[in-house]
């Protein structure tokens, strides 16, 4: 018969997973750092694009980050970058939702007419801080934003797609995984992305 | 157009597009890469926090809420099944309740009832050896 003060210890070891060693540890944070440090901008930018507030984007950023960190950042390195995605195509999913619902809401408040989803953009605002040739930035600058607009004109789903297989560099089953569809969904809507991208866009840009 | 001419066309635009993305990417701003970078360390810190806490820690607050809730089941079950509760009680069992009260309740020092009783005794005891033993003629 075991003693009393003898059984909470027991059970611990019974229960306690075997710890991780110091080293290991150590290694999957400085990986998680590296991870968010390489796709962090890019990630911003991608919210950026579809959420438009610079603010937002930081905020479902950030979110992502969170709940990559706290959920998965025991599984392997290798799943982060899908997963990582599909927390944050979720998150701008919501954001939109929320909007939508606030936009339909305050259209019967007296006052409230204004949209901020309609504000128009100061190009000085996103133009790169400087720079030895600054004509040549600006004109980036403005095709950076008529891209931006034909990639918000597209379909959700479709500017999803186009981003993560082209800004990111998925392959179609990363892809798919971030999506959450399958890889004929993906191949689809990355086509019609393409088309009706280079229908706004022009052949010649 | 023919296809060759239109794939051509589409990784055009692919490459261009993501030429534009990568530029404006480099050309983000101090501010938000520094919160970029403190967001970074905010999750780093969540992960070292979330790996510190083992997964039985949260079984633990369940199983602590479950022993709470068996507790306060258990401590009303008692409660309303006792009889300071005074529920369920019919009026038989509150008579006899009463009666028991009654009898515990009868003064010790004069001690009456245990007198009584042993008066009857030796009461009863005398009437049986004299209706036993009867007139001897």
């Amino acid at each position: 018969m075991p003693r009393f003060d003898t059984l909470p210890h027991a059970w611990m070891v019974w229960d306690v997973p075997a710890p991780a060693r110091r080293g290991a540890v150590l290694d999957q944070t400085r990986e998680l750092d590296k991870f968010l440090a390489e796709i962090e901008r890019r990630a911003f930018r991608m919210a950026q694009v579809a959420l438009r507030d610079p603010d937002d984007a930081l905020d479902v950023v950030q979110d992502a980050m969170l709940k990559l960190a706290r959920n998965y950042s025991s599984k392997p390195s290798a799943e982060w970058r899908p997963l990582f995605y599909r927390i944050l195509e979720n998150g701008i999913r919501d954001l939109q939702r929320r909007r939508t619902v606030r936009k339909k809401f305050m259209v019967w408040l007296p006052g409230s007419k204004e949209d901020p989803d309609n504000e128009a953009q100061d190009p000085l605002d996103c133009a790169a801080d400087g720079g030895p040739d600054a004509p040549e930035l600006l004109m980036q600058d403005q095709a950076m934003q008529k891209l931006e607009g034909s990639l918000r004109a597209l379909p959700g789903r479709q500017r999803e797609a186009f981003m993560l297989r082209n800004f990111e560099g998925l392959d179609v089953a990363e892809t798919a995984k971030a999506m959450g569809c399958s890889e004929g969904s993906v191949k689809t809507h990355y086509s019609r992305a393409v088309h009706a991208l280079r229908e706004q866009l022009g052949e010649v840009w | 157009m023919n296809e060759h001419t239109q794939d051509a066309a589409r990784s055009a635009l692919e490459l261009r597009s993501r030429e534009l993305f990568e530029g404006s990417v480099e050309g983000l701003d101090m501010r938000v890469r520094s919160r970029l970078t403190q967001a970074r360390h905010a999750a780093l810190d969540a992960a070292a926090v979330a790996r510190r806490r083992p997964w039985f820690f949260q079984m633990r607050v369940w199983t602590s809420a479950a022993g709470v809730t068996a507790a306060v089941l258990l401590g009303t079950a008692l409660w309303f099944g006792s009889p300071l509760g005074n529920h369920g009680m019919t009026a038989a069992d509150q008579s006899s309740l009463e009666d028991l009260d009654m009898v515990a309740s009868t003064d010790e020092g004069s001690g009456d009832a245990m007198e009584m009783l042993q008066n009857d005794l030796d009461f009863y005891d005398f009437a049986d050896k004299a209706a036993n033993s009867g007139p001897a003629a």
